[in-house]
Parts: structure tokens; sequence; C-alpha cells
């Protein structure tokens, strides 16, 4: 008999039915009874202090239901940690970039809605403004916060072995600078947020979110409200890629105006407003020091990155560790110095973004490159010699309980030929690869863990209780696969209850990559749970022990006599006349060091497993347009155990479409005094069909020791490590090392001509 | 708006004529996502790109999102509400779910009925034919690379 | 995004839509497909009173090929340009402009005439409030100042259309009428170069036809747009060439026209057939404007300009040599 009933096979996600028929809801396709229109009003100054808002006229215009400014949102702060509270829901003092909230309305149609926004009157008082990193930091600057002196929101400052010794002591030493404009997670489905209250003051809210009591908390500080009075709703979501994981400010104005008018609101964002007021990637300047030895073995690494930020904190802590925590993980390293500055400036806000700083990444890859052409020593070897191996632990002090990366470099080079090709292609045709590592999940107090129920029917089906949220990458059938398996039961048997405050108890949520490994596991102890106590029912009727019973096909059955079974709906029935609770519990808490904080302390296990993974690409250039076209792309990760091989290919695929494609060749955020200039679809260029290459996909296993099943995670490394293959694929082609990107025509066009002048020489 | 008038609008959805009363200024997608409740019709950047609001025209893809309510009266527009026959999906559906080509799901509605039309017109398109054909269907999540082998299913059976 | 109100006309023949345009004026605005209009609109760059749709014409649908002329109605669809197996054999520039412009479903839609008659584009100005909002009005907004061009006196917007280019390229002409009368004007006369009044049409005045001329003997055309998608994207550069021969195979029109490359199509014209590549790079280098107002640099956009212009003549030639 095999191992598996549904763990490891390609199965149909059990969601996405739903939706190819248009059944499935985002939150903007709700429609409640009586519901209004909410509209929000932005700044239009990047820095100005807000002398006076009218909203008298707005009030009175026929239609116009409520008028919302600070005053009644009582200029609540909020902020990820506690040492990083400065956002203002309304800001009542001053805006800090365009696009920021300063009132909203809620009208009972969108004509009226906007038409009241023109109608608010706001006088501000114009302040200069910073829109780099420069000359945020230059002396004299304009300040964007009192408690941020220098504008330096977040200092990370790691220091491992001896440095300056690793330096002295290493054959050769170079030293780069890196940098990136913004990118943007243009999530397919705009932000959209729906808010109503009931009589006993009871607060239903949906939004995609990247975990629901992310978003619970906040509101129940600022609505000064207990928890169990917020219900953050299960909604289809479409898209996070690292994003909608913290409170949004459209979330409590929507709340406060359903509070206010006591109907439902409903506020739905254009692409501008999801481009500009939801959150961006920081952009970044990374300055990297690398010595190796005379075989290419990194001996010290000395980077500063710094990181624009825009006007709040945000989840700046983690956004300014996890670049660098990657590349720890991914590369041995054991002298190393890492000095992260987040900068605050009068742009919008950055969070965290799936491809984590395409500078930091694709700089430490590409700086391996240089170093080894210099050494005689091929990229790949390079990376062989650098991999992150099972065993290790990180310069942090990880412990790194599984890793193939090496069998991820490996397997990538086979597939693509690299031996044939690296070195041997014709002019401006190149090759490169790049390689990555992620977490799943961090240290997060006291949300670090997850939480499953299970229910049973009496006919056997069960429904299955999680926090875990699906953003689109499939977690909810990955809930489905485990729970299906582990009680012997089929998909269809197996119900979902997720991603709902009122209901579903505490999970970190999906922002870190962390729902397979804590909240799978945690759905697989609660079937366990559920299994113990039906199998001691039945093992009773047998008269033969627990550990000798199965579970599989909807039967419970003596593993060495399959014959004797029980249907699971009989020992269900059977439980519930002798009046045996079976409903079960399950609960993961990962093994990370609690006492371990991003900045006062970055010390200590991260996270419990981390995936690695590898991509090399393979492109050709036009010498006269610089236009990049990418023949083949290979990508592989070390997923631990694939659950499901299909979900996993495609979020390979979209990893590299993004990290990649996208990443490396055409977006970026292009701006004008603090504005936006490229907030729509035709100026965010997101890659299209056509654009698209070849993609291989190979999945590596090593069977985590701790993961569910030895699974960990899926895509994560590969957006990142597609980014920094492109870009060591073009530098290959071009002859030329690129150190700022993307790598778009002009910039290629650019190298080549310099290179053909001799004014480039590398 | 005071000059702006209310105006009976005769719409045929899904073989369905509905009558809606709005102002001209309203988009056949407004139209069938607020007064017709067809929210299967998605809107991502209401400016033409990314196809997430694709309706067929008479059997040809167009943009609800930029297309007035008021202009298609007497045409036929299909939704993907109408795609489905009875309690199945429909093959174009099916081979979307069969071969992964839904994650998020906010872009598959449009996606899938760019590649009815285009199955319509064409039923053994090359890949090069699917991909041109679903470049104005912008999809975040997948990479269109399941998308594609969804498609090319369909286009293998129809040979 | 919201559309701004109007009130909407929709006429059903050529007459009755002029009697509607010669009444309303400047407050009336034609909508053909209405993908270039309804995101001005959207964006709140124009508001007008009325909005008419053309879409109900009967006679300006279609493309009619004769003996000297071809004629194309100014309400055909770019798809069905881009697909018609005589525009393919007679005249490959304009069918490879079609087939390139937006994406397959936008060209369901789009028209040859509101392709013709889309308003130039800059970064700067084709924004929502969310940009606009608190800027400084440009010229084209009816302000006095340029925001891509530091000092700039003029507004410097960009016809980003592909039809107009290829159909230059052949020397097209367009049929405009009002009420009471009708003329015939080259489609270069019908831009101006002015990015804040791109086109020298009335307010009363509707285009009805696109004329293309048959070119007499041997003739090879092209046309190269540059993009950074393979599809969706405006030309951020493109060129359309046209050669023809003599009946004894001599070269006596060259002509490159380049989009993109400013308010209006430019016309490089080789009266003196001249074929060499690099020099026609050179001249549609000197001629392109390179303004930092759309997606790439300036500098580069022009520099593509001439290597659009030499491979599109290129094509060209290799397509008369083939004798299509
Ligand atoms: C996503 C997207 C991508 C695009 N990409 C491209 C591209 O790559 N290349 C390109 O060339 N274009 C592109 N466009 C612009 C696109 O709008 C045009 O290609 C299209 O052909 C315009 O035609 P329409 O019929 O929709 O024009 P409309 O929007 O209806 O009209 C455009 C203008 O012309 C006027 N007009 C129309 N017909 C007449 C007439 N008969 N007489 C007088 N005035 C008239 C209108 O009043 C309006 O001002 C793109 C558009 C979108 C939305
Ligand atoms: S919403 Fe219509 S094309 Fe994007
Ligand atoms: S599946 Fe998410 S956008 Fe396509």
């Amino acid at each position: 008999m095999e191992k598996f009933s549904y763990i490891g096979k390609d199965m149909k996600r059990i969601d996405t039915a739903s939706k190819s028929t248009g059944e499935a809801l985002f939150a903007a396709d709700l429609a409640l009874p009586r519901m209004l229109v909410g509209k929000i009003l932005r700044s239009p100054h990047a820095h100005a202090r807000i002398v006076a808002i009218d909203a008298s006229r707005a009030e009175k215009l026929p239609g116009v239901k409520a008028v919302l400014t600070a005053r009644d949102t009582c200029g609540d702060k909020w902020g990820v940690f506690k040492y990083t509270q400065d956002q203002q829901f309304l800001p009542t003092e001053k805006v800090r970039y365009v696009g920021e909230e300063v009132a909203a309305v809620a009208a009972v149609d969108e004509d009226t809605a906007l038409e009241a926004l023109s109608l608010i009157d706001v006088a501000y008082e114009p302040l200069p403004a910073v829109f780099t990193i420069e000359d945020a930091l230059s002396p004299g600057a304009p300040q964007l916060h009192d408690v941020y002196p220098n504008n330096i929101n977040i200092h990370v400052h790691i220091n491992v072995g001896d440095v300056e010794k690793g330096f002295a002591g290493s054959h050769l030493v170079r030293e780069d600078t890196f940098a990136a404009p913004e990118d943007s997670y243009f999530q397919g489905e705009p932000y959209a947020v729906a808010a109503q209250f009931d009589h006993a003051g009871n607060l239903e809210i949906w939004m995609p979110n990247a975990g629901p009591h992310l978003k619970s908390k906040p509101l129940s500080n600022v609505l000064k409200i207990p928890l169990n009075k917020v219900r953050v709703r299960k909604i289809t979501i479409g898209g996070a890629f690292g994003g909608r994981s913290e409170i949004s400010p459209a979330d409590v104005i929507c709340a406060f105006l359903a509070k206010k008018t006591q109907r439902p609101v409903k506020i739905v964002y254009t692409r501008e407003e999801n481009t500009v007021c939801t959150r961006q990637a920081h952009s970044m300047i990374a300055r990297i020091k690398t010595g190796v030895d005379r075989e290419g073995r990194v001996v010290a690494r000395d980077i500063t990155c710094h990181m624009d930020g825009g006007a709040y904190s945000s989840t700046g802590p983690i956004a300014t560790s996890v670049p660098f925590l990657c590349m720890e993980q991914a590369y041995r390293m054991e002298n190393v110095r890492y000095n992260g500055y987040r900068v605050l400036t009068n742009k919008p806000i950055r969070g965290m973004f799936r491809t984590h700083g395409r500078a930091f990444a694709c700089g430490v890859d590409i700086q391996l490159d240089r170093l080894g052409e210099a050494l005689g020593i091929d990229p790949l070897t390079m990376r062989l010699r650098n991999a992150r191996q099972t065993g290790d632990t990180t310069p942090t002090k990880s412990y790194v309980a599984s890793c193939g990366l090496t069998e991820t470099i490996e397997k990538t080079a086979k597939r693509s030929r690299w031996a044939e090709k690296f070195g041997k292609l014709p002019p401006y045709h190149g090759i490169g690869i790049g390689c990555n590592s992620v977490q799943t999940g961090f240290p997060m107090g006291i949300r670090g863990g997850s939480q499953a129920f299970i229910k049973l029917n009496e006919d056997g089906g069960v429904t299955v209780i999680t926090g875990i949220v699906d953003n689109g990458q499939g977690n909810d059938h990955m809930i489905v696969q485990i729970a299906a398996e582990e009680l012997g039961l089929t998909p269809d048997d197996i119900q979902l209850i997720t991603a709902d405050t009122e209901v579903t108890p505490s999970d970190p949520g999906s922002y870190s990559m962390c729902e397979t490994f804590i909240g799978g596991n945690a759905v697989r102890l609660a079937a366990q749970d559920v299994k113990k106590k039906l199998f001691r029912i039945v093992a009773e009727e047998f008269g033969v022990g627990e550990e000798d019973l199965s579970a599989k096909n909807r039967k419970i059955f003596v593993t060495k006599n399959p014959e004797q079974s029980i249907s699971i709906t009989k020992a269900v029935r059977m439980a519930l006349t002798r009046n045996e609770s079976i409903s079960g519990e399950g609960s993961y808490w990962p093994n990370v060091d609690w006492k371990r904080e991003w900045v006062k302390n970055p010390y200590g296990q991260l996270s419990e497993t981390f995936s690695f993974g590898t991509v090399i690409c393979e492109v050709k250039v036009d010498p006269e347009t610089g236009q990049v076209e990418v023949l083949e792309v290979t990508a592989s990760q070390d997923v631990g155990y694939a659950l499901n091989p299909k979900v996993i290919e495609g979020q390979f695929e979209g990893g590299v479409a993004m990290g990649g494609q996208g990443g490396m060749l055409t977006e970026y955020l292009q701006w004008h005094e603090g504005r936006v200039l490229t907030p729509t679809q035709l100026g965010y260029l997101v890659p299209l069909a056509i654009d698209m290459p070849k993609i291989n996909d190979i999945i590596v296993e090593t069977i985590d020791p701790k993961g569910p099943y030895g699974a960990k995670e899926a895509g994560m490394s590969v957006a990142m490590s597609a980014a920094q293959a492109y870009c060591g694929a073009i530098s290959n082609a071009v002859g030329i090392y690129f150190h700022e990107y993307p790598i778009t025509p002009d910039k290629i066009l650019k190298a080549i001509e310099e290179k053909k002048k001799g004014d480039r020489k590398e | 708006m005071s000059e702006m008038k209310k105006t009976a609008i005769t719409l045929n959805v899904n073989n369905e004529t509905h009558d809606i009363i709005a102002y001209p200024n309203k988009t056949l997608l407004e139209a069938l996502r607020d007064d017709l409740r067809l929210t299967g019709t998605k809107e991502s950047c209401g400016e033409g790109v990314c196809g997430s609001c694709t309706v067929l025209l008479d059997g040809a893809p167009v943009r609800s999102c930029l297309t007035l309510a008021v202009a298609v009266q007497g045409k036929k527009i299909t939704t993907i509400e109408g795609l489905r026959v009875g309690e199945k999906l429909h093959p174009v559906q099916e081979a979307f779910v069969n071969h992964h080509a839904i994650q998020c799901g906010f872009c598959s509605p449009g996606m899938i009925l760019t590649a009815y039309a285009l199955l319509k017109e064409n039923p053994t398109p090359t890949e090069t034919e699917i991909r041109r054909a679903i470049s104005g269907n912008i999809c975040r999540c997948t990479g269109y690379a399941k998308i594609v082998e969804a498609i090319k299913s369909l286009a293998e059976e129809g040979k | 995004m919201r559309l701004p109100p109007f009130q909407f006309l929709e006429p059903t023949n050529v007459e009755e839509a002029l009697s509607m345009m010669n009444a309303r004026k400047e407050t009336l605005k034609i909508m053909a497909g209405g993908t270039d209009l309804l995101n001005r609109m959207r964006f709140r760059l124009i508001e007008p009173a009325f909005v008419m749709n053309i879409g109900k014409l009967r006679d300006v649908d279609g493309i009619d090929i004769g003996e000297n002329e071809t004629v194309i109605g100014t309400n055909t669809k770019l798809k069905d340009i881009a697909r018609s197996p005589l525009i393919n054999n007679k005249f490959r520039a304009i069918a490879e402009a079609a087939f390139e412009a937006a994406s397959p479903a936008v060209t369901n839609m789009a028209t040859i005439g509101g392709n013709i008659l889309q308003d130039t584009r800059c970064l700067y100005y084709n924004q929502s409030g969310m940009v606009l909002n608190g800027l400084e009005r440009c010229h084209k907004r009816g302000g006095t100042i340029c925001l891509a061009v530091k000092g700039g006196k003029r507004c410097f917007s960009v016809c980003q259309s592909d039809m107009a280019p290829a159909l230059i390229a052949f020397d097209a002409k367009c049929v405009l009428q009002k009420k009471g009368s009708t003329r015939t004007v080259a489609l270069t006369e019908l831009f101006t170069g002015n990015g804040v009044t791109p086109f020298a049409i009335g307010a009363d005045e509707l285009l009805t036809k696109i004329i293309i001329p048959q070119p007499k003997n041997g003739v090879g055309s092209a046309y190269r747009k540059l993009r950074l998608r393979g599809s969706v994207d405006y030309p951020l550069a493109s060129a359309a060439a046209f050669v023809s021969v003599t009946k004894d195979g001599e070269v006596n029109a060259c002509r490159v026209v380049l989009g993109s490359a400013g308010a209006s199509p430019r016309v490089i014209d080789g009266r003196s057939c001249e074929t060499h590549l690099e020099s026609i790079a050179q001249k549609a280098y000197d001629s392109a404007e390179g303004i930092d107002n759309l997606q790439m640099p300036g500098a580069y956009r022009r520099k593509m300009a001439g290597v659009l212009a030499k491979r599109a003549i290129k094509a060209a030639m290799d397509r008369l040599k083939e004798g299509m």
C-alpha cells in the first residue's frame, strides 16, 4: 500500500473551482443591505503641517452620511513594535507623503462620496521634504519624526567573528555598491475593505489580509473594544506577496465610518491607491565588501545597507534584517558585519516584499561572480564552495536542521547544461546563477504559534478550524490534504473554517512563509488528536492496541489485517453514544529563540527551518537596443517535502515572473518629488504571458525533521534567486557586471557602448 | 451632475434581459458588478490593461471597464457566470482547475473568458498564439506557465 | 475609477452625427472605441458635457480595396486591419502596426480613427489626481510650465499612435466632414506638432475615412516598434518604412516615419532615394525628440528611433526584393 493517500500527490486545489466561475467573493464583491461607499481624502503634499480641516461643506452635501477626521480616531498611533508606534491612522499634526490619509467620507454612492471629498477644505502649511536616502541623511535635512534623529528609523547591527582579521587574512577582497529603486507588490486585487457594526457593538470586517489576527488586535486597540467584538472574516484574497500583513488605515477608517453611520461601509481602492497607499518595497543602496581565500571561500564580509523606508516604520525592523538574514542562511560566512539602516523619507510606506531587496541579493551574488572571475573559478563552483550545509549554524546562531542547497545547485546546473554553456556561449548570450534562502517564520511573541480544532460530524465528515490564511498560494488546500491524510478521509469529507477571528484560534499569518510549517503542523496534530480518540474506541472494540490501527479510505482498520475494519462513520457514532469527546485540538509552537529581537538582540534561533533555492537563467541580449530575451529558466528549491508538487511548481513559476522577469527587467517605480509617476499597470510593468520564458521546475526534498511530513516552504527562495540568476545571466551576456537594478535596456546599451569605447573595463 | 439624466438601459447578459436605470457614465463593468451583482467580472486596473474585467461582446473579448453600459444595448454580453452549464464547469474552467492555472483567482474570470474566445475562434492554437492571445490579461501569481498548459490541453483536444 | 458625468448621444447616421456636433462644438467629444477617450475622462483630464458614440454609424466601418486607392472607414477595428489578408499583402507596415498596437483585446475595441486622433501623452499628464493634485498645471493642463523639461516653453507630449506613422508612410489622406462640407487632407496635415492641441481638426469635424493611394510598381514596407513588454504597451519609439521602385526596379521613394518622437509623427523623406542605412539612422536620431516624459530615458528613446528606422528600412528593402 502506498504510504500516503493525498500527501505528495498532484491534487486539484479545493478552492479553485469557485474561483473559475466567479463565485468566489473578494472584499470588493461584498454587498450588504444599506451599504455605503467610503472614500479617503489624501494628502497632495509630501510634507506639510495640517493647519485646519473644515468638513462642514461636505457634511451638508445630500447623500453624505459621515465625514471622518482625526478628531474621530483620537490621533491614535500604531506600530508593529512598541518602539515603532509612529503612524496615526489619521494624522493630527502633519502629513508625510503624497497619498497619506487625511479624512474620509461615507456616502450613498461613489459620485456623492467623490464630490464630498472635494468639499473638504484642508489648510496645509507645506514643509521642506526629503526624497532620497542621501538627502534624508544630510546634515540639516528636514526631519520626519521627532523620535528618529537624522531620519534614521532603524539600525540593525550584527557583528560576528573578527571581520578585520578576516579581511587581512583574505587572498582577495572586493568592495562594491549596488542599488535599486522601489518595486511594488502589484497584487491582482486592489485593496478593499468592508465593515459593519451590529446593535451589540460587534465589528464585522472583511479585507485581504495575511493574517486576520494581525488585523484584529490593532482594531480592538483603536476602537477600544475587546478582541471578541472584532470579527475579521474570511474572504478570498487576491495576492499578498509579503504585503497586507499590517493594519491599514483604510481598515480603521472603514470601521469608524461604519460605527458612525451604523451602516455597512465599503472602501475599494483604485489601482493607484493600491500602489501608493498600501505598501511598497524598499529602495536600497548596499555596500558589500567580501574577502575570499584562494579557493573562493568567503572569509569575511562587511555589508552596509541603506533602505528607503518612506514615511513610517511599518515592519521596518524585520524588513531591515531579512535581506541580510536570507543571504547569511544561503551562504557560509564566518566573520561578518552587517549595518542595516532604514531611513525615513517623504515617500509612501515600505514593507516586507517577497524578493527582499534586489540590490542586496544580486549584490552578494554578482560580487561572488566577480571574485570568482578574478580567481579563475566559475560561478557554479563559487556557489558550491560557499553553500550552506545541513547541521551548520548561521552567523546569527540559527541551527540549520536540513539544507538541500548543494543539491539544488547541482540539479539546476545539470538540467540547464551549465557546464556546456558557461563561457562557451556565442556573443551576447549569457548564463547566470543565483542562490537564496528564506525562513519559515520568525519569533513573533504570543502570536508565534498556531492552533487548530477539528470537529466531527456524525457521518464522519469533519470541519477543520484554523487561523491559517490563504492569500492565493493554496494554503486552504494544504489544510485539507493534511487533515484528509491523517484522518483517513477524502478531501470531500473536510470542510474548512479559516482565518476568522471570531472562530479560529491564534495563528501567525501567512506573511513569514510559516503557514505550512507552523499552521500545517498544528492541523496535523489536531487530526492526530481526533484519530487517537477514535482509535481508542476502535481498539477496544477490536481488542487490539491503538498502535495496531490505521485509517484510510474512510475506514479504521488493523494495519496488519486490513480486512478487520470499521467505517469512520461507525466509529464516530460509537463515540457519540458513549458520550466521548471526539473533537481534536492541535497546537504548534516553533522551536525558536524567543529572546531574539530584530534590533536589540539579533542572535539566536530565528526560525525552525529554512528553505533553499537555486535558479539558472539563460539570456540573449540585442546589442543594438539592449533588450533582453530570456531563453530558459531552471528553478529549483529545497521545499523539505512537496505536499502538492503542482502547487509548488506554480509558486516557482510565479516567483520567476516576479523576481526575475519583472524584478530584473521591467519593474520599478518612477518618481517626481515624492509622487509615483508609474502607479498604474501601464506604468509599472508586470510581465505578460508573451514575455515569459520556458521554466523548468525541479523540486528538491530534504524531509525536514520537524516540518509536517518534512515540508518547509514553497517558492520564496526561487523568487529571490531568480533575480540573482537573471542579473548574472545579463552580466555574463554583456561582459559587464551590473550593479544597478532593474537592468533596463538603456542601462545595457550604455554598458555595451562604454565597453566598446573602453571606458568600462571589467 | 444635475444635467446628467438617468436612462433606462437594457442589457442582454448571459441570455437574460436586464433593465437598469443608470446615468450614462456607468461603465459596463459597474453595471455588471453593482446593478446585476455579477461580481465575477473584476476590476484590477480600470484602464484597459489587465483584462480582469474581460467580458464577451457578441463573442469577442472586450474590456468592460472601458465600455459604457448604454453603448452595448442590443449586444450579447457573456460574463464568467454565463460559461458554466448547469452544475458542470465549462471545459475551459475545468482545464484551469485541473492544471493549477488558478492561484489567487483574481485574474481567472477574465483569463478564462479570453481563453474561451480564443478556442472558439481557433480550436488548435499554437503556444505562441495562446501566449499572444492572453497577453492582455495580467496574472501576478502564476507566471502563466500553468495557464498556458491548461489552454494547450484543450487545444490538443481540439485537434 | 468613476467617469465624470456627461450626457450621452448616439447618432445612427453621419448626417445626424454632424448636426449634433455642429450644435455642441467643443462641449462634445466623440467616442469611437473609447479606449483613449474614457481613460482621459476617468483621470478627469477632460470632462466633456456630451459624449457622442459613433459606434452605430453605418458606412464608416470596413476596408474597401479599390484599384487606385484603398479606403478604410474610421470605425474599422484594429483587429480587422491586422487580420485583413489584403492589407497584409499590400500595406504590410499598416497591418504590422495594427497587430502590434496595444493588446489583442484592446484591438477588438480600438478603431483606426480613434488611434490616429488619440491624444498625445506624457508621464506628467496622463495621471490621476493622486499624482496631479498639488502639482503645478503644465501647458497641456492650461498652465504655463512643463514638468518634463525644466523651463520648457511648450508642451513636449508625445504622439504614441502606432497607426499614424504607418499610414503616413503610405502617404495616406483622410476625409473630414462637417455639417455642409467635406475636405480631404494629407494625414500629415492633421497633426499640428503642438502638444497642447495636437490635431488640426475642428470640434465640429468628423473623421470618416482614411484613404491610402495604391502605390505603383513594387513596394516594400515595414513597421518596427519598441516597448518593454511584448504586448499591451504603447510604443516608446517606432518607425514605419516605405520603399518603392520604378518599373525598372530603381528606388524612387524611400520614406521613414517615426512614431513616439514628438507631438506628431516625424517624416524623413528620402527624396534622393537614399537607402543608406546608417545615414537614415542618423537622420532619425536627429529628428526624434528625446524627452524624459515616457517610460525610458529620452536619450535612449532617441537612439532607438535611429535603430528602428534602420531596421524598418532594411525589412522593407528585403520585402521589396522578395516581391512582397
Ligand atoms: C491598455 C492600452 C494600451 C494601448 N496601447 C496602444 C498602443 O500600443 N499603440 C497605440 O497606438 N495605441 C494604444 N492605445 C491607445 C488606444 O486607445 C488606441 O490604440 C485606439 O486605437 C483608439 O481608438 P478608439 O476607437 O478606442 O478611440 P477613442 O478613445 O474612441 O477616441 C480617441 C480620440 O479620437 C477622437 N475620435 C475618434 N474617432 C473620431 C472620428 N471619427 N472623428 C473625430 N474624432 C474622433 C475621440 O474624440 C478621442 O479624442 C492603448 C490603449 C490602451 C487602453
Ligand atoms: S480592469 Fe479593465 S482591463 Fe483592467
Ligand atoms: S492567479 Fe492571482 S493574479 Fe492570476
